[in-house]
Protein backbone atom coordinates (compact mmCIF):
# COMPACT_ATOMS: atom_id res chain seq x y z
CA UNK A 1 0.00 0.00 0.00
CA UNK A 2 1.56 3.41 -0.82
CA UNK A 3 1.71 6.20 1.79
CA UNK A 4 -0.88 8.46 0.35
CA UNK A 5 -3.13 5.52 0.24
CA UNK A 6 -2.87 4.91 3.78
CA UNK A 7 -2.80 8.72 4.38
CA UNK A 8 -6.31 8.55 2.90
CA UNK A 9 -7.66 5.37 5.00
CA UNK A 10 -6.40 6.49 8.11
CA UNK A 11 -8.50 9.95 7.15
CA UNK A 12 -11.53 7.63 6.16
CA UNK A 13 -10.87 6.16 9.86
CA UNK A 14 -10.82 9.42 11.54
CA UNK A 15 -14.08 10.16 9.99
CA UNK A 16 -15.54 7.45 11.21
CA UNK A 17 -14.40 8.02 14.50
CA UNK A 18 -15.77 11.35 14.60
CA UNK A 19 -18.73 10.47 13.42
CA UNK A 20 -18.80 7.58 16.40
CA UNK A 21 -17.77 9.50 18.97
CA UNK A 22 -20.59 12.64 18.00
CA UNK A 23 -23.64 10.44 17.51
CA UNK A 24 -22.75 8.00 21.04
CA UNK A 25 -25.40 8.99 23.02
CA UNK A 26 -26.83 7.73 25.73
CA UNK A 27 -30.58 6.73 25.55
CA UNK A 28 -33.86 8.65 26.28
CA UNK A 29 -34.58 9.03 29.80
CA UNK A 30 -31.24 8.82 30.72
CA UNK A 31 -30.67 12.66 31.45
CA UNK A 32 -33.95 12.75 33.31
CA UNK A 33 -32.57 9.76 35.68
CA UNK A 34 -29.04 11.45 35.99
CA UNK A 35 -30.89 14.50 37.16
CA UNK A 36 -32.47 12.45 39.42
CA UNK A 37 -29.01 10.61 40.65
CA UNK A 38 -27.47 13.80 41.38
CA UNK A 39 -30.55 15.65 43.23
CA UNK A 40 -29.90 12.30 45.62
CA UNK A 41 -26.77 14.45 46.88
CA UNK A 42 -28.56 17.68 47.14
CA UNK A 43 -27.11 20.25 49.72
CA UNK A 44 -28.70 22.62 52.00
CA UNK A 45 -29.69 25.71 49.81
CA UNK A 46 -32.24 25.08 47.46
CA UNK A 47 -30.97 28.54 45.40
CA UNK A 48 -27.89 27.06 44.39
CA UNK A 49 -29.82 23.79 42.83
CA UNK A 50 -32.45 26.09 40.76
CA UNK A 51 -28.89 27.06 39.32
CA UNK A 52 -28.09 23.81 38.96
CA UNK A 53 -31.54 23.02 37.59
CA UNK A 54 -31.25 25.98 34.78
CA UNK A 55 -27.96 24.60 33.91
CA UNK A 56 -29.24 20.96 33.41
CA UNK A 57 -32.21 22.47 30.98
CA UNK A 58 -29.49 24.30 29.02
CA UNK A 59 -27.71 20.61 28.52
CA UNK A 60 -30.88 19.52 27.25
CA UNK A 61 -32.46 21.70 24.94
CA UNK A 62 -28.52 22.41 23.41
CA UNK A 63 -27.61 18.62 23.10
CA UNK A 64 -24.86 19.30 20.32
CA UNK A 65 -23.12 22.24 22.62
CA UNK A 66 -19.33 21.76 22.92
CA UNK A 67 -18.45 20.37 26.01
CA UNK A 68 -16.53 23.37 26.59
CA UNK A 69 -19.75 25.54 26.42
CA UNK A 70 -21.51 22.83 28.57
CA UNK A 71 -18.80 22.70 31.10
CA UNK A 72 -18.38 26.35 31.28
CA UNK A 73 -22.12 26.78 32.07
CA UNK A 74 -22.05 24.10 34.70
CA UNK A 75 -19.32 25.99 36.16
CA UNK A 76 -21.18 29.37 35.79
CA UNK A 77 -24.44 28.09 37.15
CA UNK A 78 -22.88 26.22 40.21
CA UNK A 79 -20.86 29.56 41.08
CA UNK A 80 -23.87 31.97 40.76
CA UNK A 81 -25.67 29.23 42.71
CA UNK A 82 -22.87 29.32 45.27
CA UNK A 83 -22.41 33.23 45.02
CA UNK A 84 -26.24 33.62 45.50
CA UNK A 85 -26.40 31.34 48.37
CA UNK A 86 -23.88 33.43 50.32
CA UNK A 87 -21.24 30.60 50.51
CA UNK A 88 -17.95 30.66 49.72
CA UNK A 89 -16.78 28.60 46.37
CA UNK A 90 -13.74 27.95 47.65
CA UNK A 91 -11.80 30.75 45.18
CA UNK A 92 -13.27 29.38 42.19
CA UNK A 93 -15.65 32.13 41.23
CA UNK A 94 -12.76 35.04 41.58
CA UNK A 95 -10.90 32.85 39.15
CA UNK A 96 -13.84 32.84 36.44
CA UNK A 97 -13.63 35.64 34.61
CA UNK A 98 -9.72 34.17 34.75
CA UNK A 99 -11.10 31.50 31.93
CA UNK A 100 -11.88 32.81 28.32
CA UNK A 101 -14.54 30.09 28.05
CA UNK A 102 -16.16 31.74 31.14
CA UNK A 103 -16.07 35.42 30.30
CA UNK A 104 -19.01 35.84 27.88
CA UNK A 105 -21.26 33.07 26.93
CA UNK A 106 -24.87 34.18 25.40
CA UNK A 107 -26.82 32.30 22.83
CA UNK A 108 -28.15 34.50 19.66
CA UNK A 109 -29.52 33.62 16.70
CA UNK A 110 -28.51 30.12 17.05
CA UNK A 111 -24.76 30.68 17.98
CA UNK A 112 -22.95 30.86 20.75
CA UNK A 113 -20.33 33.60 21.40
CA UNK A 114 -17.34 33.55 23.29
CA UNK A 115 -14.98 36.06 25.11
CA UNK A 116 -12.44 37.88 22.76
CA UNK A 117 -10.06 35.52 20.75
CA UNK A 118 -11.64 32.52 22.69
CA UNK A 119 -10.92 30.35 19.67
CA UNK A 120 -6.59 31.11 20.09
CA UNK A 121 -4.78 31.64 17.34
CA UNK A 122 -6.45 32.01 13.98
CA UNK A 123 -5.25 29.62 11.05
CA UNK A 124 -3.19 31.19 8.18
CA UNK A 125 -5.90 31.95 4.97
CA UNK A 126 -4.79 31.17 1.80
CA UNK A 127 -3.61 34.72 1.25
CA UNK A 128 -4.66 38.26 0.10
CA UNK A 129 -5.15 37.94 -3.68
CA UNK A 130 -6.28 39.78 -6.39
CA UNK A 131 -9.52 38.70 -7.71
CA UNK A 132 -9.92 36.82 -10.87
CA UNK A 133 -12.44 39.34 -12.28
CA UNK A 134 -14.20 41.86 -11.28
CA UNK A 135 -16.76 40.78 -8.51
CA UNK A 136 -20.19 40.33 -10.35
CA UNK A 137 -21.77 43.16 -7.87
CA UNK A 138 -19.01 45.89 -9.12
CA UNK A 139 -19.53 44.83 -12.53
CA UNK A 140 -19.40 48.40 -14.14
CA UNK A 141 -18.51 48.60 -17.55
CA UNK A 142 -14.72 49.44 -16.35
CA UNK A 143 -12.01 46.58 -17.34
CA UNK A 144 -10.45 44.78 -14.44
CA UNK A 145 -6.88 45.01 -13.88
CA UNK A 146 -4.88 42.04 -14.01
CA UNK A 147 -0.81 43.24 -14.12
CA UNK A 148 1.97 43.59 -11.42
CA UNK A 149 1.26 47.07 -9.63
CA UNK A 150 1.71 48.48 -6.67
CA UNK A 151 -0.99 48.80 -4.38
CA UNK A 152 -1.63 51.57 -1.59
CA UNK A 153 -4.32 53.28 0.34
CA UNK A 154 -5.70 56.33 -0.14
CA UNK A 155 -9.36 56.15 0.87
CA UNK A 156 -11.78 56.32 3.97
CA UNK A 157 -13.49 53.55 5.23
CA UNK A 158 -16.55 53.88 7.14
CA UNK A 159 -15.38 51.77 10.20
CA UNK A 160 -15.21 52.67 13.86
CA UNK A 161 -14.49 49.76 15.64
CA UNK A 162 -10.94 47.88 15.80
CA UNK A 163 -12.38 44.19 16.14
CA UNK A 164 -15.06 42.46 14.64
CA UNK A 165 -16.61 38.82 15.17
CA UNK A 166 -14.95 35.66 13.79
CA UNK A 167 -17.63 33.06 13.61
CA UNK A 168 -16.40 29.05 13.76
CA UNK A 169 -17.99 26.15 13.25
CA UNK A 170 -17.06 22.00 13.17
CA UNK A 171 -16.89 20.32 9.80
CA UNK A 172 -20.26 18.44 9.55
CA UNK A 173 -20.17 14.86 9.44
CA UNK A 174 -21.98 11.98 6.80
CA UNK A 175 -24.32 11.91 10.36
CA UNK A 176 -25.31 15.96 10.35
CA UNK A 177 -26.00 15.15 6.25
CA UNK A 178 -28.30 12.06 6.91
CA UNK A 179 -30.42 13.99 9.37
CA UNK A 180 -30.41 17.07 6.55
CA UNK A 181 -31.68 14.77 3.81
CA UNK A 182 -33.73 13.29 6.41
CA UNK A 183 -36.04 16.54 7.40
CA UNK A 184 -36.09 16.80 3.46
CA UNK A 185 -37.58 13.37 3.42
CA UNK A 186 -35.33 12.23 1.37
CA UNK A 187 -33.48 8.68 0.68
CA UNK A 188 -29.25 7.74 0.78
CA UNK A 189 -28.48 5.90 -2.08
CA UNK A 190 -25.01 6.73 -2.05
CA UNK A 191 -22.10 7.79 -0.22
CA UNK A 192 -18.81 8.34 -2.91
CA UNK A 193 -15.71 10.28 -2.14
CA UNK A 194 -16.00 14.07 -1.84
CA UNK A 195 -19.37 14.20 -0.78
CA UNK A 196 -21.17 13.34 2.38
CA UNK A 197 -24.27 11.86 0.68
CA UNK A 198 -26.43 11.37 -2.42
CA UNK A 199 -30.01 11.32 -1.56
CA UNK A 200 -32.86 11.40 -3.45
CA UNK A 201 -36.57 12.04 -2.90
CA UNK A 202 -40.00 11.60 -6.01
CA UNK A 203 -39.09 14.74 -7.41
CA UNK A 204 -35.49 15.75 -6.91
CA UNK A 205 -31.56 14.82 -6.36
CA UNK A 206 -29.77 16.27 -3.73
CA UNK A 207 -25.90 15.62 -2.88
CA UNK A 208 -24.64 16.98 0.28
CA UNK A 209 -20.73 18.04 0.93
CA UNK A 210 -18.30 19.82 3.35
CA UNK A 211 -16.20 22.34 3.08
CA UNK A 212 -13.79 22.82 -0.16
CA UNK A 213 -10.25 23.38 0.76
CA UNK A 214 -9.26 25.19 -2.31
CA UNK A 215 -10.64 27.44 -3.56
CA UNK A 216 -12.62 27.26 -0.12
CA UNK A 217 -16.30 26.68 -0.31
CA UNK A 218 -18.46 26.46 3.13
CA UNK A 219 -20.69 22.75 3.40
CA UNK A 220 -22.93 22.81 1.02
CA UNK A 221 -26.50 20.91 -0.35
CA UNK A 222 -27.40 20.95 -4.09
CA UNK A 223 -30.74 20.22 -5.13
CA UNK A 224 -31.10 19.33 -8.85
CA UNK A 225 -34.38 18.20 -10.73
CA UNK A 226 -36.05 18.05 -13.76
CA UNK A 227 -39.05 16.64 -12.05
CA UNK A 228 -39.84 19.52 -9.84
CA UNK A 229 -43.50 20.72 -10.75
CA UNK A 230 -44.16 24.14 -11.67
CA UNK A 231 -45.24 26.73 -9.18
CA UNK A 232 -48.21 27.84 -9.58
CA UNK A 233 -48.97 31.85 -8.31
CA UNK A 234 -50.36 34.20 -10.92
CA UNK A 235 -47.69 36.77 -11.76
CA UNK A 236 -45.19 34.83 -9.12
CA UNK A 237 -41.93 36.32 -9.91
CA UNK A 238 -38.50 34.01 -10.14
CA UNK A 239 -37.71 35.74 -6.30
CA UNK A 240 -41.72 34.69 -5.68
CA UNK A 241 -41.21 31.24 -7.18
CA UNK A 242 -37.65 30.40 -5.23
CA UNK A 243 -38.96 31.80 -2.21
CA UNK A 244 -42.09 29.94 -2.03
CA UNK A 245 -40.28 26.46 -3.33
CA UNK A 246 -37.28 27.52 -0.30
CA UNK A 247 -40.54 27.92 2.68
CA UNK A 248 -42.42 24.59 1.04
CA UNK A 249 -38.96 22.72 2.16
CA UNK A 250 -38.15 24.99 5.25
CA UNK A 251 -34.89 26.13 3.49
CA UNK A 252 -35.61 29.86 3.85
CA UNK A 253 -31.99 31.08 4.79
CA UNK A 254 -32.07 31.65 9.15
CA UNK A 255 -29.36 34.30 8.43
CA UNK A 256 -29.88 37.64 7.33
CA UNK A 257 -29.77 38.26 3.15
CA UNK A 258 -30.54 40.68 0.82
CA UNK A 259 -31.73 38.98 -2.81
CA UNK A 260 -30.45 40.24 -6.19
CA UNK A 261 -31.77 38.60 -9.66
CA UNK A 262 -29.67 37.96 -12.55
CA UNK A 263 -32.47 37.73 -14.79
CA UNK A 264 -30.11 38.16 -17.93
CA UNK A 265 -30.71 34.39 -19.58
CA UNK A 266 -32.08 31.27 -18.67
CA UNK A 267 -32.31 30.01 -15.94
CA UNK A 268 -32.96 33.52 -13.94
CA UNK A 269 -30.85 33.15 -10.72
CA UNK A 270 -31.99 34.37 -7.71
CA UNK A 271 -29.18 35.01 -5.08
CA UNK A 272 -29.74 35.68 -1.31
CA UNK A 273 -26.42 37.12 -0.71
CA UNK A 274 -25.46 36.06 3.04
CA UNK A 275 -24.78 39.33 5.57
CA UNK A 276 -22.88 39.07 8.59
CA UNK A 277 -23.20 41.95 11.11
CA UNK A 278 -20.77 43.91 12.68
CA UNK A 279 -20.91 46.30 14.72
CA UNK A 280 -18.98 49.51 14.09
CA UNK A 281 -18.79 49.11 10.56
CA UNK A 282 -21.19 51.07 7.94
CA UNK A 283 -24.70 49.96 8.42
CA UNK A 284 -23.50 46.78 10.23
CA UNK A 285 -23.71 44.66 7.24
CA UNK A 286 -21.11 42.67 5.80
CA UNK A 287 -21.47 40.03 3.64
CA UNK A 288 -19.82 37.27 2.83
CA UNK A 289 -17.82 36.44 -0.70
CA UNK A 290 -15.98 33.90 -2.57
CA UNK A 291 -12.32 33.52 -3.34
CA UNK A 292 -13.57 35.56 -6.29
CA UNK A 293 -14.77 38.08 -4.31
CA UNK A 294 -18.87 37.86 -5.78
CA UNK A 295 -21.43 37.39 -2.87
CA UNK A 296 -22.35 34.30 -1.24
CA UNK A 297 -25.13 32.60 0.18
CA UNK A 298 -27.42 30.60 -1.00
CA UNK A 299 -28.37 30.64 -5.09
CA UNK A 300 -32.06 29.24 -6.72
CA UNK A 301 -31.70 28.80 -10.42
CA UNK A 302 -35.57 29.06 -12.00
CA UNK A 303 -36.57 28.05 -15.34
CA UNK A 304 -39.84 27.69 -16.95
CA UNK A 305 -41.42 28.52 -13.49
CA UNK A 306 -39.55 25.43 -11.88
CA UNK A 307 -36.69 25.52 -9.51
CA UNK A 308 -33.92 23.21 -11.28
CA UNK A 309 -30.89 23.84 -9.26
CA UNK A 310 -30.59 25.07 -5.85
CA UNK A 311 -27.32 25.50 -3.92
CA UNK A 312 -27.02 26.66 -0.39
CA UNK A 313 -24.99 26.18 2.71
CA UNK A 314 -25.26 23.42 4.58
CA UNK A 315 -27.04 24.62 8.17
CA UNK A 316 -24.11 24.30 10.61
CA UNK A 317 -23.91 25.88 14.35
CA UNK A 318 -21.71 28.95 14.55
CA UNK A 319 -19.68 30.02 17.72
CA UNK A 320 -18.61 33.86 17.78
CA UNK A 321 -15.56 35.33 19.37
CA UNK A 322 -13.97 38.92 18.52
CA UNK A 323 -10.73 39.70 17.11
CA UNK A 324 -8.91 42.42 16.89
CA UNK A 325 -8.51 43.83 12.75
CA UNK A 326 -6.25 46.13 11.57
CA UNK A 327 -7.13 49.65 9.33
CA UNK A 328 -7.38 49.39 5.39
CA UNK A 329 -4.18 50.40 5.42
CA UNK A 330 -2.45 48.36 7.25
CA UNK A 331 -4.02 45.30 6.04
CA UNK A 332 -3.04 46.69 1.84
CA UNK A 333 0.71 45.79 3.33
CA UNK A 334 -0.58 42.02 3.08
CA UNK A 335 -1.39 41.94 -0.58
CA UNK A 336 0.58 41.26 -3.69
CA UNK A 337 2.76 44.19 -4.69
CA UNK A 338 5.12 44.68 -7.34
CA UNK A 339 7.33 47.78 -7.82
CA UNK A 340 7.57 46.44 -11.39
CA UNK A 341 3.87 47.74 -11.89
CA UNK A 342 2.32 51.32 -11.79
CA UNK A 343 1.24 52.67 -8.49
CA UNK A 344 -2.58 51.76 -8.17
CA UNK A 345 -4.27 53.79 -5.24
CA UNK A 346 -7.12 51.89 -3.87
CA UNK A 347 -9.89 53.95 -2.55
CA UNK A 348 -12.83 51.48 -1.49
CA UNK A 349 -12.55 49.20 0.82
CA UNK A 350 -15.57 47.25 2.17
CA UNK A 351 -15.71 44.81 4.96
CA UNK A 352 -16.82 41.09 3.67
CA UNK A 353 -16.18 37.80 5.30
CA UNK A 354 -14.20 34.95 3.82
CA UNK A 355 -14.36 31.48 4.57
CA UNK A 356 -11.03 29.99 5.88
CA UNK A 357 -10.88 25.69 5.80
CA UNK A 358 -8.91 24.79 8.76
CA UNK A 359 -9.60 21.40 8.93
CA UNK A 360 -12.06 19.66 11.93
CA UNK A 361 -13.35 23.39 12.49
CA UNK A 362 -13.58 26.26 9.80
CA UNK A 363 -13.96 29.94 10.23
CA UNK A 364 -15.56 32.87 8.76
CA UNK A 365 -13.14 36.07 9.06
CA UNK A 366 -13.46 39.18 8.19
CA UNK A 367 -11.94 40.64 4.93
CA UNK A 368 -11.13 43.77 3.26
CA UNK A 369 -12.46 44.34 -0.72
CA UNK A 370 -10.28 46.95 -2.11
CA UNK A 371 -10.35 48.55 -5.44
CA UNK A 372 -9.01 51.95 -7.21
CA UNK A 373 -8.76 53.12 -10.95
CA UNK A 374 -5.65 52.88 -12.97
CA UNK A 375 -5.41 54.63 -16.46
CA UNK A 376 -2.93 52.59 -18.81
CA UNK A 377 -2.65 54.01 -22.55
CA UNK A 378 -5.46 56.66 -22.02
CA UNK A 379 -7.66 53.54 -20.66
CA UNK A 380 -9.49 53.50 -17.35
CA UNK A 381 -9.43 50.33 -15.30
CA UNK A 382 -9.85 49.01 -12.14
CA UNK A 383 -8.16 46.98 -9.83
CA UNK A 384 -9.96 44.82 -7.23
CA UNK A 385 -8.20 42.81 -4.63
CA UNK A 386 -9.15 40.94 -1.17
CA UNK A 387 -6.77 41.29 2.01
CA UNK A 388 -7.60 39.87 5.30
CA UNK A 389 -8.49 41.99 7.88
CA UNK A 390 -7.69 39.91 11.05
CA UNK A 391 -4.58 41.73 12.95
CA UNK A 392 -1.67 39.11 11.89
CA UNK A 393 -0.58 38.90 15.53
CA UNK A 394 -3.33 36.38 16.12
CA UNK A 395 -2.60 34.03 13.29
CA UNK A 396 -0.88 30.68 14.03
CA UNK A 397 2.83 30.98 13.20
CA UNK B 1 -23.09 15.71 28.94
CA UNK B 2 -23.26 13.52 25.41
CA UNK B 3 -19.73 14.09 24.76
CA UNK B 4 -18.64 12.59 28.76
CA UNK B 5 -20.94 9.67 27.84
CA UNK B 6 -19.02 8.69 24.50
CA UNK B 7 -15.95 9.30 25.84
CA UNK B 8 -17.06 6.75 28.73
CA UNK B 9 -18.99 4.59 26.35
CA UNK B 10 -15.48 3.99 24.25
CA UNK B 11 -13.86 2.85 27.36
CA UNK B 12 -15.98 0.69 28.34
CA UNK B 13 -17.91 -0.78 25.95
CA UNK B 14 -20.99 -1.42 27.54
CA UNK B 15 -23.52 0.90 27.94
CA UNK B 16 -24.82 0.75 31.41
CA UNK B 17 -21.60 0.40 32.57
CA UNK B 18 -21.37 4.56 30.47
CA UNK B 19 -24.18 5.35 32.23
CA UNK B 20 -23.36 4.71 35.45
CA UNK B 21 -19.78 6.18 35.30
CA UNK B 22 -21.26 9.39 33.31
CA UNK B 23 -23.48 9.37 36.16
CA UNK B 24 -20.72 9.17 38.77
CA UNK B 25 -18.71 11.90 36.64
CA UNK B 26 -21.39 14.78 37.24
CA UNK B 27 -21.71 13.59 40.89
CA UNK B 28 -17.91 14.16 41.11
CA UNK B 29 -17.42 17.19 39.25
CA UNK B 30 -19.83 18.83 41.46
CA UNK B 31 -17.87 18.06 44.64
CA UNK B 32 -14.75 19.00 43.24
CA UNK B 33 -15.64 22.33 41.57
CA UNK B 34 -14.78 24.18 44.90
CA UNK B 35 -11.23 22.65 43.99
CA UNK B 36 -11.67 23.99 40.34
CA UNK B 37 -8.69 25.90 39.01
CA UNK B 38 -9.47 27.61 35.67
CA UNK B 39 -5.95 28.91 35.31
CA UNK B 40 -4.71 25.77 35.33
CA UNK B 41 -7.12 23.44 33.13
CA UNK B 42 -10.01 24.69 30.28
CA UNK B 43 -13.37 23.40 31.67
CA UNK B 44 -13.79 20.69 29.36
CA UNK B 45 -9.92 19.12 30.20
CA UNK B 46 -11.20 19.70 33.91
CA UNK B 47 -14.28 17.23 33.28
CA UNK B 48 -12.59 15.28 30.93
CA UNK B 49 -9.98 14.55 33.78
CA UNK B 50 -12.85 13.71 36.01
CA UNK B 51 -14.27 11.24 33.58
CA UNK B 52 -10.91 9.24 33.10
CA UNK B 53 -10.63 8.90 36.73
CA UNK B 54 -13.81 8.01 37.18
CA UNK B 55 -13.15 5.11 34.11
CA UNK B 56 -10.40 4.13 36.28
CA UNK B 57 -11.82 3.55 39.46
CA UNK B 58 -14.65 2.02 37.56
CA UNK B 59 -12.11 -0.60 36.11
CA UNK B 60 -9.94 -1.06 39.13
CA UNK B 61 -13.16 -1.77 40.84
CA UNK B 62 -15.07 -5.15 38.53
CA UNK B 63 -12.49 -6.30 37.50
CA UNK B 64 -9.79 -5.38 35.21
CA UNK B 65 -8.63 -8.83 34.91
CA UNK B 66 -11.51 -9.87 33.17
CA UNK B 67 -11.68 -7.21 30.62
CA UNK B 68 -7.77 -7.72 30.03
CA UNK B 69 -8.94 -11.46 29.06
CA UNK B 70 -12.04 -10.86 27.01
CA UNK B 71 -9.54 -8.22 25.20
CA UNK B 72 -6.98 -10.94 24.56
CA UNK B 73 -9.23 -13.46 23.48
CA UNK B 74 -11.01 -10.70 21.02
CA UNK B 75 -14.71 -11.39 22.54
CA UNK B 76 -16.97 -7.87 21.83
CA UNK B 77 -18.00 -6.84 25.07
CA UNK B 78 -21.78 -8.06 26.08
CA UNK B 79 -24.37 -5.66 24.72
CA UNK B 80 -27.33 -7.61 25.41
CA UNK B 81 -28.29 -4.87 28.17
CA UNK B 82 -31.74 -3.27 27.41
CA UNK B 83 -29.63 -0.08 28.15
CA UNK B 84 -27.35 -0.70 25.39
CA UNK B 85 -30.50 -2.14 23.00
CA UNK B 86 -32.09 1.27 23.02
CA UNK B 87 -28.64 3.07 22.27
CA UNK B 88 -29.29 4.72 19.31
CA UNK B 89 -26.93 4.88 16.54
CA UNK B 90 -25.79 1.41 16.47
CA UNK B 91 -23.60 1.27 13.71
CA UNK B 92 -21.05 3.06 15.75
CA UNK B 93 -20.85 0.48 18.49
CA UNK B 94 -18.47 -2.00 16.77
CA UNK B 95 -16.13 0.47 16.01
CA UNK B 96 -15.95 2.12 19.74
CA UNK B 97 -16.15 -1.74 20.89
CA UNK B 98 -12.67 -2.29 18.84
CA UNK B 99 -11.17 1.16 20.21
CA UNK B 100 -12.18 -0.33 23.55
CA UNK B 101 -9.94 -3.16 22.83
CA UNK B 102 -7.25 -0.78 22.01
CA UNK B 103 -4.15 -0.94 25.07
CA UNK B 104 -4.83 2.01 27.74
CA UNK B 105 -3.20 4.48 26.48
CA UNK B 106 -4.05 4.56 23.25
CA UNK B 107 -7.83 3.81 24.14
CA UNK B 108 -7.48 6.70 25.83
CA UNK B 109 -5.65 9.24 23.19
CA UNK B 110 -7.94 8.32 20.64
CA UNK B 111 -11.04 8.53 23.12
CA UNK B 112 -9.74 11.94 24.52
CA UNK B 113 -8.68 13.40 21.01
CA UNK B 114 -12.23 12.36 19.03
CA UNK B 115 -13.72 13.87 21.89
CA UNK B 116 -12.76 16.95 20.86
CA UNK B 117 -9.84 17.72 23.14
CA UNK B 118 -6.59 19.48 21.23
CA UNK B 119 -3.52 17.33 21.72
CA UNK B 120 -2.13 19.38 24.34
CA UNK B 121 -4.96 19.14 26.83
CA UNK B 122 -4.96 14.89 25.69
CA UNK B 123 -1.17 15.76 26.68
CA UNK B 124 -1.40 17.23 29.91
CA UNK B 125 -4.76 14.69 31.01
CA UNK B 126 -2.10 11.68 29.77
CA UNK B 127 0.64 13.09 31.78
CA UNK B 128 3.18 13.28 28.32
CA UNK B 129 3.88 16.62 26.09
CA UNK B 130 1.62 17.78 23.13
CA UNK B 131 4.32 16.24 20.65
CA UNK B 132 4.05 12.94 22.71
CA UNK B 133 0.23 12.72 22.43
CA UNK B 134 0.63 13.45 18.83
CA UNK B 135 2.52 10.70 18.15
CA UNK B 136 0.59 8.00 20.71
CA UNK B 137 -2.80 8.97 18.96
CA UNK B 138 -1.35 7.84 15.41
CA UNK B 139 0.25 5.04 16.58
CA UNK B 140 -3.43 4.29 18.07
CA UNK B 141 -4.84 5.35 15.01
CA UNK B 142 -2.92 2.69 12.83
CA UNK B 143 -3.43 -0.21 15.45
CA UNK B 144 -6.98 0.59 15.32
CA UNK B 145 -6.54 0.36 11.54
CA UNK B 146 -4.80 -2.98 11.53
CA UNK B 147 -7.69 -4.48 13.86
CA UNK B 148 -10.48 -3.27 11.81
CA UNK B 149 -8.75 -4.39 8.71
CA UNK B 150 -8.30 -7.95 10.58
CA UNK B 151 -11.71 -8.50 12.28
CA UNK B 152 -13.85 -6.05 10.55
CA UNK B 153 -16.03 -3.26 11.85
Amino acid sequence: MSEQDEDLELQALQRELDDAFATTRPRRGYEDELWLTIQQQRPVTNRLWGSLAAFWQSVRQAPAMPAAAVAAVLVVAIGVGLFASGLHPGGGASHMSGSPALSEDTSRNGTTQFGPNSFGQLPQPGGAKSVSGPPPQAVSGTPEYYGPAQLVWSGSADISTNSAPVFRYQEPTSVQADQFAGSLGARLVDRQAGNLGYYSTPTYTLAVRGTVQAPPANPAYFIASVSIPPVNAAGASAQDIATIFLAEHNLLPQWKYTVSVDASGDPVRVHFDRIFTVPGYGNGDSYLVDASGARSGLEVDISGRRPVLVIGPLPVTLDTAYYRIVSPANAVQAAPSSPSGPTIRLTQAELVYVLVPAGDHSFYEPAYLMSGTLDIGGTQMVKHVLVPAIDPSQRAK
Amino acid sequence: MGRIYAYVRAQVGSSADAEDITAQVFVNAYQAYPRFEPRNTTPAAWLFRIARNATLDHFRASGRRDRLQRTIQHQPMAEEDPAGKAEERIQYRALLARVAQLPERQRDAISLRHSGLSFDEVGKLMDCSEDAAKMLYHRALKALREVVQREGV
